[in-house]
């Protein structure tokens, strides 16, 4: 298992419960992420997203469930921003304000990409 | 001396014409360093170059000469180039100072008002921001983060990982400079306009890489990769952001997917070539500003004898 950093094991655990939509036990997490994360590991770090009140958690059962405190609010209220800045990168594409992950596809290249999901999954 | 100005150039027409194909043989962290080095230093050299024959133009006129106390005729017949030429390279030195220039300040400016809208992003944690657009979208702007939650949503959790880790990677090398010194020595040197698209492409590969790396597989990022990608190629056009209308700014996607699946081997000899441009720039620079100083001395002894 890769080492990952604090702050990139604490960025996957956002992501994971902003893509779930559902409030997640530490096991829940756990099985999510990797099965070869400490459960500790993933306690430490949930405990302490929860402490920097990134994190609610209700009781469910013996354990904690966990959801985003902002989630989808925050997100919305993130859009005004995030259209500023994306209209600013369209403006000056020269000056490349942004590193997108991906952008425009050139024809032909649907096909290969698609090929490559379908063959190797 | 015309040989030795002309040097800068035609190492910028080499490394326009060769830059992008070099990087593409090296590890991408180590292409991009280099190849932006390499802009600049054109760049810069091609001023210093030109500026040696402006000031040797500038040098033979008469106001100038009598001011600094030097034969300007002698000058002139030792300098052995036109002085028209010289004045050519006046007004180009002028011109490049100021597309240099313009262009640093329309990055700094662009930079600033990115980093002002980006200080308004709420993250969910540390420096993660989720953002709610029916467009898959990620990028890293000023130390953030962004991430729809369409995409979230779109991605299995390997590949999510590698997508965290590609951004954070742009943060963590800082990759918007590269792309910034490099487009303003472009902007300097037009020959080197190839050589921005090269660099940003080479920053996403070098990302890539960097996520490889983190989720232990490159075919979980070129997946992570082809499934962002496709994504958001179905979302509708008017949702989408407008298509860039430079090739500067497409992330050439399936030439990333390809150089992961099939990683193409790496050689030392283009390393050795980018290094040996910039020093024959900074060399020739050299020279030029010696030879200018040397044949102003000699007019200026010319006058003293006389």
């Amino acid at each position: 298992m890769a080492s990952r950093s604090r702050g990139a094991l604490e960025r996957e655990v956002i992501a994971c419960l902003a893509a779930a939509g559902r409030p997640m036990t530490a096991a829940d997490v756990r099985a999510e992420l990797s099965m070869d994360l400490a459960y500790t590991t993933v306690m430490t770090t949930l405990s302490r997203l929860h402490a920097k009140n990134a994190i609610e958690r209700v009781p469910q059962g013996r354990a904690y469930a966990y959801s985003l405190t902002g989630g989808p609010a925050t997100a919305r209220v993130n859009v005004v921003a995030h259209r500023m800045l994306r209209l600013l990168d369209d403006e000056t594409d020269r000056a490349a304000v942004l590193t997108r992950f991906v952008g425009e596809l050139q024809p032909g290249d649907e096909q290969l990409l698609t090929e490559l999901l379908r063959g190797r999954e | 001396m015309i040989v030795l100005a002309a040097t800068p150039l035609v190492v910028g027409v080499l490394a326009g014409l060769l830059g992008g194909r070099l990087g593409r043989r090296l590890q991408p962290r180590h292409a991009v360093p280099l190849l932006t080095g390499l802009a600049l230093t054109v760049a810069v050299c091609t001023g210093i170059a030109l500026s040696g024959l402006a000031v040797l133009a500038l040098a033979q006129l008469g106001p100038i000469s009598r001011l600094g106390h030097w034969s300007a005729h002698v000058l002139r017949a030792d300098a052995g180039e036109p002085l028209a030429l010289g004045l050519i390279a006046l007004v180009a030195v002028v011109a490049i100072l100021g597309a240099a220039l313009v262009r640093a300040l329309g990055s700094i400016y662009a930079l600033s008002r990115a980093a002002y809208h980006a200080r308004r992003l709420v993250p969910a944690a540390g420096n993660l921001v989720l953002v709610d657009d029916t467009e898959p979208v990620a990028y890293a702007v000023a130390g953030r983060i962004v991430m729809s939650r369409s995409l979230l949503a779109e991605l299995p959790t390997d590949e999510r990982r590698a997508v965290l880790a590609h951004e954070a990677a742009h943060v963590r090398h800082r990759h918007h400079l590269y792309v910034h010194l490099t487009a303003m020595s472009a902007a300097a040197n037009p020959l080197l306009r190839p050589l921005v698209r090269a660099i940003g492409v080479g920053i996403e590969r070098w990302a890539d890489e960097e996520a490889a790396g983190a989720v232990r597989s490159r075919e979980v990022t070129a997946r992570g990769l082809a499934r962002a990608a496709l994504a958001r190629d179905r979302t509708p056009a008017l949702a989408r952001s407008r298509t860039p209308g430079l090739a500067a700014t497409d992330s050439a996607v399936a030439e990333r997917v390809r150089a992961l699946l099939d990683p193409a081997p790496v050689y030392r000899l283009p390393a050795a070539l980018v290094f040996a441009g910039g020093l024959a720039c900074w060399l020739a620079a050299a020279a030029v500003t010696w030879r200018t100083d040397e044949l102003i001395q000699i007019a200026e002894r010319a006058l003293l004898r006389r």
